[in-house]
């Protein structure tokens, strides 16, 4: 299964996808940090997360597979929402909760 | 070392903007831009195209950048601040 494919089902299998940096409990990475604590705050406490730092393959790919370069990302019933500062946004004006809610 | 004003000329070169402001200590950089062409495109669309400008800087050079993109109208509205 190629890289891509790999990512295809992840986003697909999961309602709500975190690429991030270390692990919600360990973030290696302010961004991601901030990414989980969103998600926190609109009531998802578990996401699926995937620790680029621990798979090369995929710290590459996913930056292809949504033609984004930076992680974290955020994936939600298989689209691709937004890194750290979209997430940001998205989560101020109540947007991210209606699109978690859906 | 990358200075806020090199990514400003980065992004100035690569996208048709207005307004371009740029912040950060060499490591991590905030930026504000406003751009007509961000009209009726998505977060994620309007992101992209600021990525595209900057192309493989955003790999290589430049670790951390966060970003708002704006319309000529939203800034308009935020009384350009």
């Amino acid at each position: 299964m190629s890289v891509h494919d790999i990512i295809d089902q992840q986003v697909k299998s999961h309602p709500v996808v975190l690429y991030m940096k270390g692990s919600p409990d360990f973030p290696q990475c302010g961004f991601s940090a901030n990414a989980v604590k969103i998600l926190k705050a609109c009531g998802v406490d578990a996401p699926f997360t995937v620790d680029v730092l621990q798979n090369p393959d995929i710290r590459q790919g996913i930056k292809e597979y949504a033609n984004w370069p930076t992680i974290p990302q955020l994936y939600i019933k298989g689209e691709f929402v937004g890194g750290s500062d979209i997430m940001t946004e998205l989560y101020q004006s109540g947007e991210l909760k209606q699109l978690l809610a859906a | 070392m990358v200075l806020p004003q090199d990514i400003k000329q980065y992004i100035e070169a690569g996208l048709p903007c207005e307004r371009v402001e740029v912040s950060g200590d060499g490591h991590h950089f905030e930026a504000i831009i406003v751009s007509h062409l961000f009209a009726g495109k998505s977060r994620v669309a309007q992101h992209q195209l600021v990525y595209q400008a900057l192309g493989d800087r955003m790999r290589q050079e430049i670790h951390a950048l966060s970003m708002r993109t704006l319309t000529p109208e939203q800034w308009a509205a935020l009384g350009g601040h």
